[in-house]
């Protein structure tokens, strides 16, 4: 053992993995819009209960913030359910599984299976709403879960079900 | 050690004396203000003294019900009267075995026995307490069916081990081989790790807080803080380094005393330390995937660096015991490094700088604070009359924030290896990883908003061990894919 291992993979701009193949699905700008807008809703109530508790006779304050957040939050329920998804991305092989996630902060995940400890399928109020699910792939590391929001629920049945037998047919220790 | 017919076994009886100890330990505040708040009163009900039958009684409890067992290949835990609890886990998912004893187990010959499998946080078997001997000779058992080599069958299955053919002596076996040993010298790095200045701080408050329960001491401290305010100012700089320095030294010295790593011909690492609590802990060489250098400011300069264990089956900074050596000059700590990794490009070697885009996103991230601090300071001296001497510090704050971005730049580099993947960054707490390249079960590759404008990401390893996950800070786009692809060659060509 000794020297370091020269590159053998050439280092060129746009030496880069290419975009998972699957977007997720179109009703999964919905759910975001929803999602964003159930945030809106809270800092609403937190907005009249000020309302109603302040006994100074001046209401400028209260119109300037409710004008702040809402300028912010109405550009944030439109601007970041159609970001999230133009980024998010997922595509499986029997081998392994790859996520693009995020808007502004955004990450890219790659897994293989052979390393999968438990594959779950979750489905929050508004994703049962409309008909989505969510697939959180786990491995042995607590910092290594994958999760693809905004699945059509048919495809995350069927993208459980490839996971499961890849993850079976696979064997080890996990670690 | 006594065993019944399906091959149960107890703790030690003489845990019955240490676990009413634990208790009035635990209780020793709430006791303490009892005390205090007695003095006052002429009550002369002992009504807590009912307490000592039931925690004695609950200690008895515990013994009687508490039994352990390994067999077909498992160990098993059983607890509780009413709900009976019972802990199983796989010969084969053992990871670690900590032996710890305080001083009252020392006293009595016992030792608490800590066993972490694998699959997280939760899987811990504790068997508080055994005898030293039966806790040494368990841990045997348990380390060496791992490996089939020395039962010569297979690990699941095989048939326990004579209990009596492992020596149950205090000194390593002579085919361990001692890896390294506490230098009583090194003691005078204590003072220059954060950890030391912690635990002194940790010490001062307890005291403290301690103190200030005895209300007729407090002129003592009035007394003591007006003397120290009449001094020159850097009489009372140097006085508080003193004071430091020493519970830094102290604090050394509980957790380092007699430090020991040896490393038996499995490869199971062993440590042992501690001044009054003796902590022993055993690491299966199978489940290391590699090791941390830490390089601190402070002991940088000092030219010493420290070294932990990358490790599944550890409890994240679990009281410390993934140390394979405490602060100790480079040139033990390198070698040593080497000896657990022989790979010296990975360990020592020199690595890839990530660019200029990553040098001027340390130095923006330094700089803007200390920017910020500054405007403040000249703001309050505007509107505020703050004293103009606080302006002095303005330039040092400068200054000091360009070096301090330097010098994490200085750090950040990666290397790859035929056998690890080498990640370095920090100033104040510079570290180094190791991390085996068959120990990384994922790949993350992320980029903040400002990180995607510059072209840089931020590629982090995920593993079962250690911390987790390791990043490869700021380097470009490309470099990063080459990494993930150079590394995880099979991987990429799913994608390709």
């Amino acid at each position: 053992m000794g020297a370091v291992e020269p590159l053998d993979v050439p280092v060129a701009p746009g030496a880069v993995l290419r975009e998972p193949a699957h977007r997720v699905s179109r009703r999964a700008v919905l759910m975001w819009t929803l999602q964003a807008l159930v945030v809106l809703a809270l800092l609403l109530a937190g907005q009249v209960v000020w309302w109603l508790v302040d006994d100074a006779p001046s209401r400028t304050p209260h119109w300037v913030v409710g004008a702040v957040w809402l300028v912010a939050g109405a550009a944030y329920a439109v601007a970041m359910p159609q970001w999230r998804y133009r980024v998010h991305r997922w595509e499986a092989t029997p081998r392994a599984i790859y996520t693009q996630s995020g808007w502004l902060w955004q990450e890219r995940r790659i897994a293989p299976l052979g390393r999968v400890q438990t594959v779950d399928l979750e489905r929050g109020p508004v994703a049962q709403l409309l008909g989505l699910a969510a697939v959180t792939i786990t491995t042995a590391s607590a910092a290594g879960p994958v999760t693809i929001h905004g699945l059509d629920l048919p495809v995350a049945h069927e993208l459980v079900d490839a996971l499961t037998a890849a993850a079976v047919a696979e064997t080890g220790d996990a670690t | 050690m006594t065993e019944d017919a399906e091959g149960w076994r107890r703790l030690d009886a003489r845990m019955l004396l240490v676990h009413p100890l634990e208790t009035l330990i635990r209780f020793l505040p709430a006791l303490l203000a009892l005390v205090v708040f007695r003095a006052g009163s002429e009550d002369n009900d002992r009504w807590e003294l009912y307490a000592v039958p039931l925690i004695v009684a609950f200690g008895v409890l515990r013994w009687v019900t508490t039994r352990y067992r390994i067999a077909d290949g498992q160990i098993e835990l059983r607890r509780g009267l009413f709900t009976k609890q019972t802990t199983t886990a796989r010969l084969d998912k053992v990871r670690t075995i900590d032996l710890t004893a305080r001083v009252y187990h020392r006293v009595l010959g016992l030792a608490k026995v800590e066993i972490s499998t694998a699959g997280g946080q939760h899987d811990r078997l504790v068997l508080d307490s055994l005898g030293v001997d039966a806790g040494r000779r368990l841990r045997a058992e348990l380390l060496h069916r791992v490996d089939p080599a020395v039962t010569g069958l297979p690990a699941p299955t095989g048939a326990p081990v004579a209990v009596d053919d492992v020596p149950d002596d205090a000194p390593p076996p002579v085919d361990d081989e001692v890896l390294v040993r506490l230098d009583p010298s090194w003691i005078r790095y204590a003072p220059l790790t954060v950890t030391g200045l912690a635990s002194a701080a940790a010490i001062v408050g307890f005291a403290s807080q301690g103190f200030s329960r005895f209300s007729q001491e407090r002129s003592v401290f009035r007394d003591g803080a007006s003397f120290v305010s009449r001094l020159a100012w850097w009489v009372d700089v140097l006085l508080l380094l003193g004071v430091v320095s020493l519970l830094a030294v102290g604090a050394y010295v509980l957790t380092f005393w007699g430090f020991r790593l040896t490393r038996n011909r499995l490869g199971t690492l062993h440590t042992r330390r501690g001044l009054l609590t003796n902590r022993e802990t055993s690491i299966d060489a199978a489940r290391v995937r590699g090791v941390r250098l830490d390089e601190p400011l402070g002991l940088r300069l000092a030219g010493a660096s420290r070294l932990k264990v990358v490790t599944s089956g550890l409890l994240r900074e679990q009281g410390g015991s993934d140390w394979l050596c405490p602060p100790a000059p480079a040139g033990v700590v390198t070698p040593l490094a080497l000896r657990i990794r022989p790979d010296e490009a990975a360990v020592s070697g020199p690595l890839t700088p990530h660019g200029p885009a990553a040098r001027r996103r340390r130095l923006t991230r330094a700089v803007v604070p200390a920017l910020l601090v500054a405007a403040l300071l000249v703001v309050a001296r505007l509107l505020w009359d703050w004293h103009g001497s606080l302006l002095v510090l303005v330039p040092l704050l400068l200054v000091g924030a360009v070096a301090l971005g330097r010098d994490r730049y200085r750090a950040l580099g990666h290397a790859v290896t035929p056998d690890h993947l080498v990640t370095r960054h920090g100033s104040l707490d510079r570290q180094r990883v190791v991390l085996d390249r068959d120990g990384i079960i994922g790949w993350k590759v992320e980029q903040s908003f400002f990180q995607r404008r510059v072209g840089v990401a931020t590629l982090v390893a995920t593993t079962a061990a250690g911390a987790q996950h390791y990043d490869v800070v700021d380097l470009p786009v490309e470099m990063a894919y080459a990494v993930l692809a150079q590394v995880s060659p099979d991987l990429v060509a799913e994608f390709a």
